[in-house]
């Protein structure tokens, strides 16, 4: 039996793991202790990671599509079809007819490649991922407020807090190890103040429970920052110091008193004053959020507001204080860093500026033109504009709001090509089927949610024919005229480190068991914990003055309850993988609504009967479950389940600067089928 | 040979007895010998979904081994799905069975739902040995008359001279027996003490228990057979644990002042 | 009994490794793991966090493999491999007496007692207690309570070895060429220093068998299920933990696959109706100590804690799995 040290592919906190391997096959997993975050411990889904790896679905052959049947091709003829395919649209309508989708769930040098596939090889900026569904108002958000988009401490030092405020985030079930480290806190005399509309496990065990409306953050946030100021618990000599644009803020929540946001959120003023002491008081005070803050459109105002607090009481730069941005999948922090979006280069070096540096590097001319963002590209392709498209490791089938939508724009292509290690939704109206190598068959490199590089390790063959997404995407490169002669994984992160000035220092050799925290300039270097101690990078940080403004979709008579969709503990994202672990697919076998007992009695619906969830989009059938957790008036629907899919009820209205969907909330009504 | 391999049946029966409920025959099909108690279960495979435990329905004392299946998940749909010839893995049979060495002479009988399912063996068995029994009393109810299973064969029982008691708990038109609890029906009965086999839920079971217990039945006499998650049927697994007892091999069926804490 | 010298111990193995495979303590980017042993350096130090017990029971096995043909099915099951685990501790042997007794009662476990059978183990003597070990205060340990093939002691430059059984004295014959006799002084050095262990074990941890089955009693469940990050990694470590789930992968051939479970879990209790007799995660971690302290006991006459303490370690919820105590 061997051991393999590589990274977990569940959530963003990357936690290091061993995958067991006895003949060619992985038979288990178990922690690294000496994973400087992890240190030895996992959640049920890492535990279970190496579980889907030889699942009898795998995609194992080449596919084109012949008629309405996938058939099997040599590797040649579906590379040579992709080639011609993208060469031809590009042709007949220009190079932004084409689009890229990268993965969250590839690793840094495949995302670094697809980049350079878009631009240098199609010569289209149309390059985008699922950090549009997830996190872009923190990259827009905290690159405007902190000169950087990611978490500004390292996870563990959340331990080090005397408060923390997590907001939106259901941590125990979505961030496990978060988790710990807030619950090892806690234990420690932490206080703890949770916002979320759903009583999560961590909302149970909270100090201080905050229930806000959704869609209201900026309000009650606001109200927070109001009593901070006006109790004086704000801290002058940080903001005078190092910040700028403090007044425009003060102005703005002067009218936000607790009272005024008790009305628009339905937080009790005094819980809202109390919250605000316990923040604004605290020698460490933290701040937790997730997709509750971000996926809605005001998603970078909310993360915004929550800058604003962190800022004005001098929270930010040292230990056990920071802003954590809880990153869904493993690697939606790599391939932001990595340049998978429509605005920048790796490094988050912008086209506009950094177009030349690039054209230098890879010898060739680059597109000018600013890209298409993941559902500007559906979008034109539903009109025809678009014909190409290249998706990689993505569901949008699924993890897209507005399925019917969605389908509608991909059905509409000229040429869809699916690379993917099972059978999708979405593989399934493509063209061309690509079999990936999954993690733990290739070598390779994730970013965690806390900045933290670290390898993946080839434990086991790939299944039939199936290849690393690296090698595929080097020989597109090739076809497409580009020079891509990469022996191993490692070679490109020589490429990478040569032209990301944040992973000027990362080499393979460098990695280890620990990996390494980006910002790390240079090879003596040893990475970086906390960000933003001495100085930010755009020298003072920024308060920016933001507003509640009302969600796109209000209840009303005709849909009466206000939706919101997210995950279980037990499943990641499109089920894909967790569907295939016996363990994870017998604790939630089945999608199930969440409905408060009160309105659930009004409907006449009992636990465990089948509904039909309706919105203006469409309209799912599954089980309702009757909990407390609900709050009245909302439900709640996961969605990794393709025979409920929650996404054919949301919608697509979008945050104006990152172009989020609104995922959190849509107006709903709920029947019994 | 490892105790993981099944032994193969061949489906050579279907009869529907409820609306999702379904008897299934089968026949072995290496023709050795299979012989079991009433109140003991096998696990069933069906290749490519999995195994899971059904308790066996059918009498030691006649030919046909018979399960009585109703859809409740991916495995037990997996089997009402198969046709007539289809095989199926048996592996088995497993538990302890009612101690009918143990048990008095006289005895009811009280299921509900599904659970009467593995009474139906008790039963038949006691039909077939009926002088080796005194006064034998059935009681079983379901939610409605579509519900009910066996329904051809009461006749027979009452025949055998045995007392049968029939209720539901949704009448309609079509229904001319009782309506309500099972525990209705004991009241009916003239009992003299003796032994009592009950399967159902639990609320039912306490109930029954309860009752028993009132008309001079002792809590040791009453033999209870209990449902649990099973994977292994051969006490390794853990998942059919009741306190410090395994339901596949201490049981299913327990006394009820055993399980008594845990129903 | 003999002598083996420090330096006669990689080669020994080496040879060894030429009749079956070696399974030894050896690092992974620095984490101490058992796995193939092929001359890497031994990491003697400290216990891996995860126990040779997956070389019994692994996370996923194939219990055999089933052929359709013609509607019917033929089964093809694989046969265990000659297998030597050096550096098995006091604990985890411990552990495997417990699973003897477990998977050994009637019916036997054919895919367990396959391996047992093909694999020789070769213990290690805790000189050096982990700061979570507690065996001492279980009553066993940090010496080898159980029957073992070969024992090993370090004492000055080289081990004690004691063999327990015909394949360990096998040993010991077919390589005399790599021991030394002993003398009484190399078992005084022996006591002395399973002695030395103890004590620092005591020293260390404050626990008993009476104040944990006390903890057991007073503990709060619900308070305690309330804060359970349901990641079942105690039970994943634990070298006693057995539970297992079955399972099918593929259509029409294909393998049933036993796998790792853990009872944390609310869907291993739960029947296919959905009814669960241990429904809150309270319930199910009291369970989880009953069965240790209680039940295990109750059924093999060994407890089912061996005092290793790797549950503490990896505790998500940074309970304190002894105490029980709920913190705020």
């Amino acid at each position: 039996m061997e051991k393999v040290h590589t990274t977990c592919i569940y959530c963003g906190c990357g936690c290091g793991l061993l995958l067991h391997v006895e003949d060619g096959r992985v038979v288990g997993a178990s922690p690294s202790p000496l994973h400087p975050m992890s240190l030895g411990r996992l959640c049920i889904k890492g535990w279970l990671a190496g579980e889907f790896v030889d699942h009898p679905d795998r995609l194992r052959y080449p596919l084109i599509r012949r008629g309405d049947r996938l058939s099997r091709v040599t590797w040649e003829e579906a590379l040579s079809l992709t080639a011609a395919s993208l060469r031809a649209i590009a042709q007949e309508l220009g190079p932004n007819s084409l689009g890229v989708l990268t993965s969250a769930k590839g690793t840094n040098e495949e995302n670094y490649l697809l980049m350079k596939l878009a631009r240098a090889g199609l010569k289209t900026n149309n390059v985008d991922h699922v950090a549009r569904l997830c996190h872009a108002p923190t990259v827009a958000g905290l690159s405007y407020a902190f000169g950087s988009g990611a978490m500004t401490n390292p996870i563990a030092s959340l331990a080090q807090a005397t408060a923390i405020l997590v907001v939106g985030s259901n941590t125990t079930e979505q961030h496990p190890l978060v988790a710990s480290y807030i619950l090892e806190a806690r234990g420690k005399g932490a206080r703890l103040v949770v916002a979320d509309p759903r009583k999560t496990q961590l909302a149970g065990l909270a100090d201080l429970r905050l229930a806000p409306r959704p869609g209201t953050d900026i309000a009650w946030i606001n109200a927070l920052l109001n009593v901070i100021i006006q109790e004086n618990l704000i801290d002058q000599e940080f903001i005078d110091a190092r910040t700028e644009g403090f007044d425009a803020v003060r102005q703005t929540v002067l009218g936000s008193t607790p009272e005024a946001a008790e009305r628009i959120s339905g937080i009790p003023a005094h819980d809202l004053a109390e919250a605000a002491r316990i923040f604004g008081s605290a020698e460490r005070a933290a701040v937790v959020y997730a997709a509750g803050i971000t996926q809605h459109t005001t998603g970078t105002d909310n993360v915004q507001a929550l800058a604003n607090l962190v800022l004005a009481t001098g929270n930010i730069g040292r230990e056990g204080t920071g802003l954590y941005p809880l990153r869904e999948h493993q690697n939606v922090q790599g391939a932001c860093d990595m340049g998978a979006l429509p605005d920048l280069y790796c490094g988050y070096q912008k086209v506009a500026q950094a177009r030349q540096k690039f054209e230098q590097a890879w010898q060739t001319k680059l597109p000018d033109e600013p890209g298409l963002t993941a559902l500007e590209m559906l979008a034109l392709a539903e009109d025809g504009r678009l014909k190409g498209l290249f998706i990689v490791g993505e569901n949008p089938m699924m993890s897209y709001p507005d399925s019917s939508q969605i389908k509608k724009a991909l059905e509409a292509l000229e040429f869809l090509v699916v690379c993917d290690i099972f059978p999708t939704e979405t593989s399934e109206l493509a063209d061309v089927v690509l079999p990936a190598a999954s993690f733990a068959e290739k070598e390779g490199t994730f970013t965690s949610t806390e900045r933290r590089i670290q390898r993946i390790r080839r434990a086991v063959k790939a299944p039939g024919e199936a290849r690393a997404e690296w090698e595929i995407i080097s020989d597109l490169l090739h076809r497409m005229g580009v020079p891509a002669d990469y022996a191993s994984a490692a070679e490109i992160m020589e490429e990478i480190a040569s032209l990301t000035p944040q992973y000027g220092g990362v080499h393979y050799d460098r990695l280890g068991a620990c990996g390494l925290q980006w910002p790390c300039p240079s090879r003596d270097h040893p990475g970086t914990g906390i960000l933003h101690a001495e100085k930010f990078s755009i020298g003072r940080a920024r308060f920016r003055a933001v507003e509640h403004r009302e969600p796109v979709e209000a209840a009303d008579d005709e849909y009466p309850l206000i939706l919101t969709t997210g995950r279980s503990l037990y499943h990641s994202h499109t089920g894909t993988m967790t569907r295939r672990t016996s363990l994870l697919d017998r604790e939630v076998p089945l999608p199930a609504v969440e409905i408060n007992p009160e309105d659930a009695r009004l409907l006449g619906i009992r636990n465990g009967q089948p509904v039909m969830v309706e919105t203006r989009r469409g309209s799912i059938s599954l089980e309702a479950r009757v909990t407390e957790d609900t709050p009245k008036g909302s439900i709640f629907v996961p969605f990794h389940f393709s025979e409920a899919p929650a996404n054919v009820l949301t919608s697509q209205a979008l945050d104006p600067v990152s172009k989020i969907p609104e995922f959190k909330v849509s107006a709903a009504r709920i029947r019994r089928s | 040979m490892s105790e993981y391999i099944p032994r193969l049946a061949e489906i050579v029966d279907i009869d529907i007895e409820s609306p999702n409920t379904y008897l299934i025959s089968l026949k072995l099909l290496d023709n050795e010998n299979f012989s079991y108690k009433p109140g003991q279960f096998v696990m069933v495979s069906v290749f490519g979904l999995g195994e899971c435990p059904i308790s066996i329905t059918s009498s030691p004392t006649r030919k046909t081994l018979q399960l009585c299946i109703r859809r409740a998940g991916k495995i037990t749909n997996g089997i009402v799905d198969c046709r007539v010839g289809d095989v199926l893995g048996i592996r088995g049979p497993y538990g302890n069975g009612f101690p009918l060495e143990r048990m008095k002479k006289n005895i009811i009988i009280a299921g509900g739902g599904s659970g009467f399912a593995t009474l139906r063996s008790l039963v038949n068995y006691i039909v077939d040995r009926r002088g080796a029994f005194g006064d034998v009393a059935v009681a079983y109810g379901a939610r409605t008359r579509q519900d009910l299973y066996f329904m051809q064969e009461y006749k027979s029982w009452q025949q055998a001279g045995i007392d049968v008691g029939i209720t539901v708990d949704i009448g309609d038109e079509s229904w001319k027996g009782d309506v309500g609890l099972v525990t209705a029906l004991i009241d009916k009965f003239r009992l003299s003490a003796g032994s009592a086999a009950i399967c159902g839920p639990p609320v039912m079971i306490n109930a029954v228990a309860k009752k028993l217990m009132d008309k001079g039945f002792d809590h040791s006499d009453i033999y209870v057979s209990m449902e649990r998650h099973m994977k292994c049927g051969v006490g390794k697994c853990e998942h059919c644990m009741i306190g410090p007892y395994h339901a596949c091999q201490d049981g299913p069926v327990f006394s009820y002042d055993k399980v008594k804490s845990v129903l | 009994m003999a002598f083996l010298p420090q330096e006669r111990l990689v080669p020994l193995l080496t040879l060894l490794s030429d009749r079956m495979e070696v399974v030894a303590p050896i690092l992974v980017e620095g984490v101490p793991v058992f796995a193939s042993w092929s001359g890497q350096p031994l990491a003697l130090k400290d216990n891996p966090l995860m126990p040779p017990q997956e070389f019994f029971l692994p996370q996923r096995e194939v219990l055999f493999r089933y052929i359709q043909d013609c509607g019917s099915y033929s089964f093809e099951e694989a046969a265990g491999k000659a297998r030597l685990i050096f550096g098995i501790r006091p604990c985890d042997l411990r552990a495997l007496a417990v699973l003897d007794r477990i998977f050994g009662s009637d019916p036997m476990d054919q895919s367990y007692f396959d391996k047992r059978r093909s694999t020789v183990l070769v213990a290690l003597n805790c000189n050096e207690p982990g700061e979570n070990c507690f065996c001492d205060h279980l009553g066993f340990g940090p010496t080898c309570s159980e029957a073992v093939d070969l024992q090993l002691t370090e004492i000055d430059k080289g081990y004690l070895v004691e063999s327990g059984s015909p394949a360990g004295i096998l040993i010991l014959k077919e390589h005399p060429e790599f021991f030394l006799e002993t003398s009484q002084s190399h078992l005084l050095e022996k006591c002395e220093m399973l002695g030395q262990a103890r004590e620092a074990m005591n020293s260390c941890i404050a626990r008993s068998l009476p104040g944990i089955k006390e903890a057991i009693k007073k503990a709060d469940w619900n308070a305690l299920g309330r804060t359970c990050l349901n990641c079942g990694s105690c039970t994943f470590v634990c070298p006693v933990c057995h539970c297992f789930t079955i399972q099918d992968l593929g259509v029409p051939d294909g393998e049933r696959m036993r796998c790792r479970d853990t009872c944390l879990l609310s869907g291993f209790s739960r029947m296919a109706g959905g009814a669960n007799p241990r429904i809150s995660q309270g319930d199910r971690m009291q369970n989880w100590y009953l069965d240790k302290f209680e039940y295990i006991p109750q059924r093999t006459g060994l407890l089912g804690c061996v005092g290793c303490g790797r549950c503490s370690r990896v505790c998500l919820a940074e309970m304190d799995r002894w105490s029980l105590e709920v913190k705020r």
